[in-house]
């Protein structure tokens, strides 16, 4: 790999290592806390779904939030920062390629997105009992979920004119989704017209995807779990891609 | 070799605004060049099409014949940009923001961390390597803006307003290490508001106005081509002057003021018929410079 897109990536992870203190340490602290609140108060009085103790239950879906918000924010506030302040001028004067710039940007996101993803799970096995069944499986959703929106991020904060923009996805769109997504219960507990509408929430494939691989409960068809975590982080991919090849919203 | 040719480039925003209307320059290697125009003529436009920041509508530019689209990852390696903005990274110490800016252009390491400290020291902001920006004032920020562009050693600096907004004392300082540059074999492209940077560090000059290139030649010429000097003459009794009618005056007290392009020829004439009528107590001769043809040019 060439040393241009190498430096960048190092710069996109050296970014949120140094600021650890900002980027992974209050996230794995509030998940914590979720599990912790919920997992205890609620837990005591849902003893367990599809046979599957509480606050085992909840671990995958306040996992893959974390992963959510945390690679999105990445990517999205990278760019930000860099278009506030203008440095993202010294990686646009780069001989770096739309492609090259796209993924350092994505990759930084995915990684943090990862690390806080592993880093919950890895609590977990101490604080409950939960045995994760497919490691392998695990990583996949990880990482692709993390990708998507850390690729996700990259498209918001090139096209975001403020910060408030970037929130806005967080506030209003990430967080009702996932918590409809099932994070705290089985869809199968709604009424047959809300549960149909949870289908078409993507995030509640990625959060079933992920209760497979970890606690091994196959609530709906895991094929299609992985196809969408695959198919939207190859779109959102594309679309970044193409943003920076074409310098929409960036270059004037 | 034209270290950066351009032809019939043009720059129209999405706004309608015609920034270029299809401009043609060539640089030559080594050359210090001067990109001068008021505000809004197009100079920022120019640079960044030439270093990527900004689309063209259309037309060429070449960077040592490389095409800055079809050939854009060799382009780009052989600038290093000072942009007019301040844009440093605030969460980096000086010596990361610089070694990072290195390795985008493809500075291994090793070798990035070597350099950076020289330039670091050559510039005179070796002891601030571990600040951040925040911690700099105006001035070293302006010094880390031109490491930036030199950091990876590239054959052409393209400078926009370098010295804006810094001190007498770091302008001089400035200066002479841009003419040590150039005289090393850089080729410098400056953009100013200082006419008199330009006057006194390029040799080469492009004036643009409204989208185009108005006047283009070396320094001294343009300002003999477009400049009038002025001759004052100082009169013993400027009521006994008379002069022919071809000949355009001011009289300003006892001041005779005749503007002339070619001072040592037309000088012994205005003597001769001045002598005729009055006294000569004193003559002054006072050279336009290049801000004179500047606002002679961009009215």
């Amino acid at each position: 790999m060439r040393v241009e897109f190498i430096t960048f990536l190092r710069r996109e992870v050296y970014r949120f290592l140094v600021l650890y203190k900002q980027t992974i340490i209050p996230a794995l602290i509030s998940s914590l806390l979720y599990i912790i609140v919920f997992g205890t108060t609620l837990g005591t009085r849902i003893s367990s779904i599809n046979g599957i103790p509480y606050i085992n239950y909840i671990i995958p879906g306040l996992a893959m939030m974390s992963v959510i918000n945390q690679a999105y924010q990445n990517s999205a506030s990278s760019i930000m920062q860099g278009k506030y302040l203008k440095f993202i001028e010294d990686i646009l004067v780069a001989p770096l390629s739309g492609f090259e710039i796209s993924l350092g940007y994505i990759i930084g996101g995915a990684l943090r997105g990862l690390i806080c993803g592993l880093g919950i799970l890895f609590i977990c096995l101490f604080l409950t009992d939960l045995k994760i069944q497919n490691f392998v499986l695990t990583i996949f959703y990880l990482l692709t979920v993390s990708w998507t929106f850390s690729a996700f991020g990259v498209i918001i904060g090139i096209y975001a004119k403020s910060w408030d923009e970037i929130g806005t996805f967080t506030n209003f769109v990430f967080m009702p989704l996932t918590f409809l997504g099932g994070v705290f219960y089985s869809i199968d507990m709604l009424p047959p017209l809300w549960r149909n509408i949870s289908y078409i929430n993507p995030i509640y494939w990625m959060i079933s995807g992920l209760r497979y691989s970890t606690i091994g409960l196959e609530e709906n068809a895991n094929l299609i779990s992985l196809f969408i975590c695959f198919g939207f982080s190859c779109i959102f991919t594309f679309i970044a891609t193409w943003m920076f090849k074409t310098g929409y919203k960036i270059k004037s | 070799m034209n270290a950066i040719e351009i032809q019939s480039l043009k720059k129209v925003y999405d706004t309608n605004v015609e920034a270029l209307k299809g401009i043609n320059l060539a640089i030559p290697e080594g050359s210090f060049f001067g990109l001068l125009g008021p505000n809004g003529a197009g100079k920022t436009t120019t640079i960044g099409i030439l270093t990527g920041l900004v689309n063209k509508t259309s037309g060429t530019a070449k960077i040592f014949n490389n095409d800055i689209i079809k050939d854009y990852k060799k382009a780009r390696q052989l600038i290093g940009l000072s942009p007019q903005e301040i844009n440093l990274d605030v969460f980096f110490t000086i010596k990361k923001i610089l070694e990072f800016q290195a390795g985008y252009f493809g500075v291994t390491s090793n070798i990035a961390k070597k350099r950076v400290d020289e330039i670091l020291k050559k510039l005179g902001i070796y002891d601030k390597k571990d600040n951040t920006a925040r911690h700099l004032s105006g001035g070293m920020k302006r010094r880390v803006q031109i490491a930036k562009a030199l950091v990876h050693d590239p054959p052409i600096l393209i400078l926009d307003e370098p010295t804006a907004g810094v001190d007498i004392e770091l302008r001089h300082m400035l200066w002479d290490y841009l003419t040590i540059l150039n005289n090393e074999g850089k080729t410098i492209l400056l953009t100013t508001h200082y006419i008199e940077e330009a006057e006194k560090l390029c040799n080469e000059i492009a004036i643009i106005n409204d989208g185009q290139i108005i006047k283009h030649g070396d320094t001294k010429s343009i300002i003999k081509e477009v400049s009038l000097n002025t001759i004052e003459i100082e009169l013993v009794d400027v009521s006994k002057l008379s002069l022919p009618n071809n000949i355009e005056y001011e009289i300003n007290g006892n001041i005779l003021k005749i503007q002339s392009q070619e001072v040592n020829k037309d000088i012994v004439k205005i003597i001769e018929l001045v002598e005729k009528t009055t006294k000569i107590e004193n003559i002054n001769i006072i050279n336009s410079s290049l801000e004179d043809a500047f606002l002679k040019l961009t009215n």
